[in-house]
């Protein structure tokens, strides 16, 4: 493959240096780029760059033209520095004085493609992927590039100063290792052992990191923090002690400053900083830091800080437990009495009285509570059941409710309601949980979702949520609720027939997790059949959503599963009755390929369930056919997975035997039989010619499967299964692929002058209407076809050859073509 | 000076796909979150790491607005709502929360089907984002939270396409997406409101092209096909779901009636009652004249366009097929190019953007021979290309500056070198600045937002009463009065009328003054001679020697005392009002002096 495509490499680089050219789409650039990366990893820089001097020359004519296109240009760069990245490449670039020309702004940067962000990038790309070897470093550092990294490090970009950030790092990281590899270990204390360009190319960077942090210019304070957490989470010793020592003075100034713009980003500077030597040395102040960020809770800004402490991993214990007391602040403050609001301070109260601020401040409350719950963090000082008890008086709220103690509060106005906050409040619910201190609560939440569920109001989003928690809360406690199914059941009904489709859909994928979940419980599935909730089921599988059908036709499905856990009922045998014929009419008829699918998986699920359904046996041949010919290949997919599992099943314990088939040498024709009888082989013959390559690799898998098992029935009668060819479109193609092969055989015989012994039957063959089924498989010559198909995966060609190919008649087409978006 | 700040992610200077951030007031919003059909990996989807920086989007942004249900608008909603993670509001229109689920369908479908393809959003994923999709309605202002409100314009381009006007106070941004200037066969023109937006961003995909005629476009498809037909050839137009797939076959419809044609024409897969059911639907999205014919004959039910069946691909004779998918990488379009592509006789029309590495692509690019399953060699004969293009020209981009009038121009979905031309023809034009960020480059545009404040009558009425010119809002003058901020309104009344209204009694400030001096006199003469020594300096003015032992000049009081121990060293008191400032301190110099003797 490789050499096709470096045979086509000179053109190609021909065409792309040349200015007269447009050139090709950005993606045909990144995938070439992609192309070399993984050449350049099986061999490296030297090899290619020897077996390809055109490359070089690409390099050079790109970086001397005025002309060129920066999206040339910055492939160009990307491409050197991927090259340049060993030492023998770096070396061939260098003895021509290339390097200097391509990296150096001087050459080039005067004209205005360095005003192109794509061009500042591909620069910075090309020095991060050279930067593997100490001849680059020297190269870096020895022609000033140094400065213009650190200017790009506030490039307008966003790409740019990140990729500047990145490598500022990079450099710092490789002066520390380098010096190591050198043999001594600290950088400021033995700096004669490195090369006093490196030395000053050190100091310049921490230098420009100390200034950022000193600027009264916001963009670039957050250059420099983003810079430094970086060094803190990529750097090792000693460049992280040496940069916190100069950093120290300018942070406390920030962190006291208590900027809101900057919170996050100092916030990741300490949590880069804890995972540090740091944290254990108190004159670092890295918990000092912490500490002063989160104040003494009477700042606007110590609500985010407190969040954002509660959710670091390597937190120091009481720090935690200071943010977790000033998280819990504006819940505590909402669901408290106004008497014991003395406490309570100022700036949070005037937080509350806003919406907007009140809403972004409980969400926040809320959301660390549901992380600290998620670790089980023990609230040593507050109960969590007087937490859950303010959630839960929250969501009340939110419906409208509010104890009358509390009405005169405003913020109850600014909660009615507010989805944000129900959807947050059942999050943390949810997240709550998990703490038994909560199961003497369940009744009270309960009550709430039943409220929330039961008005019209509540957001679909929110009733997502609700049946996100009810399931957590049922799973967790099975026992609660039976009790309860007598008050669920008639407000799920009433959202069934909500008129949004998205409280539809939710409510009929609550019902099947909650039926899959509760199949061994009989309580659930007695009140499910005599609840009247299967009818309101059925009903909706004529819903006008085709997504609600889809969730309607899985309802229905595990509906019918789980009667068949009960004792055989009447009404057992009606629902399967009533679902079948509603099913099939999905199937036929639904213009929506979800419900389609969704019902030839409920006949999967239940064809793989442990019960004999011999009722399906009758609908089977058609789910074969019409799932076989459907126009979504999903679906096919589908009814061929069905057949696997008929296929399964039958062949192991055949749950369609009328009789019992005794041995298996014996079972296996009969199972051919039966397959026959319900369509399978139609089914996979026109599948495996399907022009969708995913049915085309099932249905030949399939195949392949049933011809090894006709191979060990070594005494299987021929004549037992045969197969008419004649009138459908499989035939066609395997008398076409018979002839084709006849013909070559001959055409071989013909050359070596002997006449094929079988030539009599072959003729027979294809006259014949009726060949047996080993037959075809033989003909069909499937091994061959599964390669074909595992080779040629679509026919969107991956290949870098496809790719040149590409770019070379893009090239040649003269006339734009201008064609409409997808 | 509040901002406007606008980055994007992607459509930034290229037409990959459209992600845009905004910051207005406050408030950050991402219009459109669009996918690159280029890649296979996660380049296709725009990198939101580079906003976030660590935090959560939910946390970051306020809204997410969807433009219309193309993939390079919509295409990463799913991967960004569902694997990235955002729970907050997306808004779309009704028909584009409709269609968008089926075009997302379709294209996982065809990534899927790709061997090698990972971390692609599943169909559940799909139907959860979808979910959290709020639908608008044209010219319906909807309120996102307290400050920040949308409100949604007609586009034309595809179904269900619109502009977008985002309002935080009185800031505002207009966004077109893609839009339409000129109405094609089943949708209007784009329009506008002249609503003078501090920014518009405009699509610009077309910066440089005045188009040539649409007549002479259809005129052309027509004939190409009409020819090959003619000749008893087969013509193929490989399309996508739902678009200019239905814009092609009322033209194709309407050409056979009138041609009274014969040869047949199908669309595949069963797409026909889909797009059927969601433009009667829809039908009040359409241009005015299907929405007029709609009561006598539905223009999206065809009498000519039958559904198509594969076998029908062998039958003899000229026919049309529509078949999916577009870029004829795989499927059905595919299978039927293969069995057609030899024949001279016969026609393949490529309507859309295709991905480099399909077939599509490389019929574009020009290639005569392809390469398919790793064999077979097919010579494509003759092909031909058409597009619609329903993107708004230069002329129409123009167009709609006038319209919408903006304050700024910023201009996105489009080549580097065409927006550069467009940019200083509307610099010229327009006499406003324009700009046209890179991808992940920031643009800050300084607004100026205009506070408006009401003016008491009374103020007014004194104002002009003391001879000022008449009120001119071309001339800007200054007024005194005090401002009161209630409600969210702002208003200037005089000081007298704020404390009526608020209720608030006056309170007076005084100053104080202590001047000491040597005088031997009892108090009562000293204060008799300061009387006497304003008396002669202060001609003008009336002093007053009240009986309680003071004197007093205007508002100004004035009072001597002295110590017991020290009874030649006297301390004048002087207090007065702000109003007597001047007088006030003139007094204290004046005493400091001393009293004549």
């Amino acid at each position: 493959m490789d050499s096709d495509c470096l045979s086509l490499l000179p053109a190609v680089c021909l065409v792309l240096a040349d200015p007269k050219q447009s050139p090709p789409d950005d993606t045909s650039l990144e995938k070439l780029l992609d192309w070399f990366k993984e050449l350049h990893s099986q061999s490296n820089g030297q090899v290619l760059l020897q077996h390809q001097p055109c490359l070089l020359e690409f390099i050079s004519s790109v970086c001397t033209s005025k002309t060129t296109d920066p999206a040339i240009l910055s492939f160009t760069l990307k491409l050197t520095g991927l090259l340049a990245a060993t030492t023998q490449g770096f070396h061939l670039f260098d003895e021509g004085g290339l390097l200097v020309y391509v990296f150096e702004l001087e050459a080039w940067g005067v004209c205005d493609l360095w005003e192109d962000a794509s061009v500042r990038s591909g620069w910075l790309q090309g020095l991060l992927d050279m930067l593997k070897h100490q001849q680059a470093l020297g190269f870096i550092c020895g022609n000033g590039l140094i400065k213009v990294i650190l200017q790009l490090q506030n490039d307008r970009s966003l790409f740019a100063a990140c990729l500047a950030n990145q490598l500022l790092v990079h450099i710092l990281n490789f002066l520390t290792s380098s010096n190591m590899t050198s043999g001594s270990d600290v950088v400021g204390s033995s700096e004669s052992s490195l090369r006093p360009d490196w030395v000053s190319a050190s100091s310049e960077i921490m230098n420009a990191v100390v200034e950022a942090l000193s600027s009264e210019d916001c963009p670039q304070v957050l250059q420099g923090l983003r810079l430094l957490s970086l060094v803190l989470s990529q750097c090792g010793e000693p460049i992280i002690s040496t940069l916190w020592k100069d950093v120290l003075v300018p942070l406390e100034v920030l962190v006291n400053r208590g900027s809101e713009s900057l919170i996050q980003t100092l916030i990741t500077v300490l949590e880069a900083a804890l995972g540090t030597p740091l944290l254990s040395q108190s004159e670092y102040k890295v918990e000092e830091l912490l500490e002063a960020m989160l104040g003494d809770g009477n700042r606007k800004e110590c609500f985010q800080c407190a969040a954002l402490i509660v959710k670091l991993e390597k937190c120091p214990e009481v720090l935690k437990r200071k943010a977790t007391d000033i998280i819990l602040l504006p819940l505590q403050c909402v669901s408290t009495q106004p008497q014991a609001e003395k406490g309570i301070n100022v700036v949070l109260k005037e937080q509350l009285s806003q919406k907007a601020s009140c809403i972004s401040l409980l969400m926040q409350s809320l959301s660390s509570l549901a992380q600290l719950a998620h670790t089980k963090y023990l609230f040593e000082d507050i109960s969590v059941h007087s937490i859950t008890s303010s959630v839960v008086l929250l969501l009340r709220m939110c419906s409208g409710h509010c104890p009358s103690s509390l009405i005169h509060i405003n913020t109850f106005t600014h909660l009615i309601g507010c989805c944000k906050v129900q959807r947050c409040g059942l999050d943390t619910l949810g997240a709550l949980s998990v703490y038994e201190e909560n199961l003497d609560l369940r009744k009270d939440i309960f009550g709430v979702l039943l409220d929330l569920l039961q008005s019209p109001d509540s957001h679909a989003t929110v009733s997502m949520c609700i049946f996100v928690y009810c399931m957590l809360l049922i799973l967790a406690a099975s026992d609660f609720l039976p009790s309860k199914l007598i008050d669920l059941f008639p407000v799920l009904e009433k959202r069934m027939c909500d008129l949004r489709w998205e409280v539809r859909d939710s409510t009929l994928e609550f019902i099947t997790q909650l039926t899959a979940a509760l199949i061994s419980n009989s309580g659930f599935s007695e009140a499910l059949h005599t609840s009247g909730m299967v009818s309101v089921l059925l009903s909706s599988l004529a819903d006008a959503e085709g997504y609600v059908r889809a969730s309607a036709v899985a309802a229905v499905g595990e509906a019918v599963t789980a009667s068949f856990h009960q004792t055989v009922l009447a009404s057992n045998s009606k629902l399967l009755e009533d679902a079948l014929v509603q099913m099939m009419a999905i199937l036929s008829q639904d213009t929506e390929g979800f419900p389609r699918r969704a019902v030839v998986q409920a006949f999967t699920s239940w064809l793989k369930g442990s019960h004999l359904i011999t009722a399906l046996e009758s609908s089977l041949s058609s789910v074969l056919s019409l799932g076989g010919s459907d126009f979504d290949w999903e679906v096919k997919m589908h009814t061929l997975e069905l057949a696997e599992v008929l296929m399964e099943k039958t062949l192991t314990c055949c749950p369609y035997a009328v009789q019992n088939f005794g041995s298996s040498e014996v079972r296996f024709p009969q199972a051919l039989i039966k397959f026959k009888d319900f369509g399978l082989f139609d089914l996979l013959f026109n599948s495996l010619f399907d022009c969708d390559r995913p049915v085309c690799e099932k249905a030949c898998a399939l195949l392949v499967k049933l011809r090894t098992l006709t191979a060990e029935t070594a005494d299987l009668d021929h004549c037992v299964l045969v197969l008419n060819v004649c009138g459908n479109r499989w035939g066609d193609e395997v008398q076409r692929r018979y002839l084709n092969k006849q013909q070559a055989k001959a055409s071989v015989c013909v050359t070596n002058g002997v006449t094929g012994s079988d030539e009599g039957t072959d003729c027979d063959l294809h006259c014949s209407k009726d060949i047996s089924l080993p037959k075809i498989l033989q003909i069909l010559d499937l091994d061959d076809m599964q390669r074909m198909l595992t080779l040629s995966s679509d026919h969107v060609v991956n290949s870098p050859r496809s790719l040149m190919e590409d770019i070379l008649s893009a090239a040649q087409q003269s006339e734009e073509n201008i064609v409409d978006c997808y | 000076m509040p901002d406007i700040k606008v980055t994007p992610l992607g459509a930034g200077q290229d037409v990959g796909r459209s992600c845009i951030l905004v910051s207005i007031g406050g408030k950050n919003i991402m219009l459109d979150c669009g996918m690159h059909m280029g890649y296979n990996d996660d380049r296709r989807f725009p990198d939101f790491s580079y906003v976030t920086q660590n935090s959560r989007l939910t946390e970051f942004l306020d809204c997410v607005i969807i433009s219309h249900f193309h993939l390079d608008h919509c295409g990463a909603l799913p991967y960004m709502s569902e694997m990235v993670g955002y729970d907050g509001p997306i808004y779309m229109t009704h028909p584009t929360k409709a269609i968008c689920p089926i075009l997302l369908e379709d294209f996982r479908k065809i990534t899927v089907d790709k061997k090698g393809e990972t971390n692609f959003f599943t169909s559940q994923m799909i139907k959860d984002c979808m979910k959290k999709v709020v639908p608008l309605n044209l010219h319906q202002t909807v309120q996102v939270d307290e400050e920040l409100e949308i409100k949604a314009y007609y586009a034309g381009h595809v179904l269900g396409a619109a502009m977008f006007q985002i309002k935080v106070g009185s800031e505002s941004v207009v966004y077109t997406g893609d839009y339409n200037m000129t109405p094609d066969r089943h949708l209007g023109a784009a329009w506008i409101d002249k609503c003078r937006p501090d920014l518009l961003i405009s699509e610009s995909t077309y910066a440089t092209t005045i188009r040539d005629s649409k007549r002479c476009r259809e005129r052309d498809f027509l004939k190409k096909v009409h020819e090959t037909v003619e000749r008893g050839g087969k013509v193929l137009i490989p399309v996508f779901a739902l678009g200019r797939a239905q814009e092609l076959c009322i033209l194709l419809e309407t050409f056979w009636e009138r041609m009274n044609l014969k040869a047949p024409i199908y669309f595949s897969t069963g797409l026909t009652e889909k797009a059927n059911h969601y433009y009667k639907l829809f039908i009040t999205w359409t241009n005015q004249k299907i929405r007029k014919t709609f009561v006598q004959r539905n223009m999206f039910e065809f009498k000519h366009i039958k559904a198509f069946d594969r076998s029908y691909a062998d039958n003899p004779g000229p026919m049309v097929v529509f078949a999916t998918p577009g870029m004829l990488h795989a499927g059905q379009s595919l299978q039927i190019f293969k069995k057609w592509a030899g024949n001279e006789k016969n026609m393949l029309i490529m309507p859309g953007y295709c991905v480099q590495g399909t077939v599509g692509h490389k019929i574009l690019n020009g290639q005569k021979k392809l390469e398919m399953e790793g064999r077979a060699t097919v010579i494509i004969e003759l092909c031909s290309l058409y597009s619609p293009l329903a993107h708004a020209d230069a002329k129409g981009i123009m167009q709609l500056i006038r319209m919408a009038e903006p304050r700024n121009m910023l201009l996105v979905h489009g080549e580097a070198k065409k927006m550069e031309f467009l940019k200083d023809k509307i610099e010229q034009e327009f006499s406003i600045s324009c700009y046209m960020p890179a991808n992940g480059e920031t643009t800050t545009i300084v607004t100026n937002p205009s506070v408006p404040v009401d003016i008491s009558l009374n103020l007014l009425k004194r104002e002009m009463a003391l001879g000022g010119p008449l009120p001119d809002a071309k001339r800007p003058r200054t007024m005194h009065g005090t401002l009161i901020m209630k409600d969210n309104s702002l208003r200037l009344v005089s000081p007298e009328q704020a404390l009526k209204e608020l209720g608030l009694s006056e309170h007076q400030l005084r100053f104080t003054c202590r001047v000491q001096l040597h005088d031997p006199h009892s108090d009562t003469d000293t204060l008799g001679r300061i009387y006497t020594h304003l008396k002669s300096v202060l001609k003008s003015y009336s002093i007053q020697h009240v009986p309680d032992g003071t004197v007093i000049v205007e508002s100004i009081v004035i009072k001597v005392t002295s110590s017991a121990e020290e009874p030649n060293l006297k301390v004048i008191l002087l207090s007065w009002s702000y109003q007597d400032e001047e007088l006030g301190s003139f007094l204290s110099t004046l005493l400091k002096n001393g009293l004549p003797s």
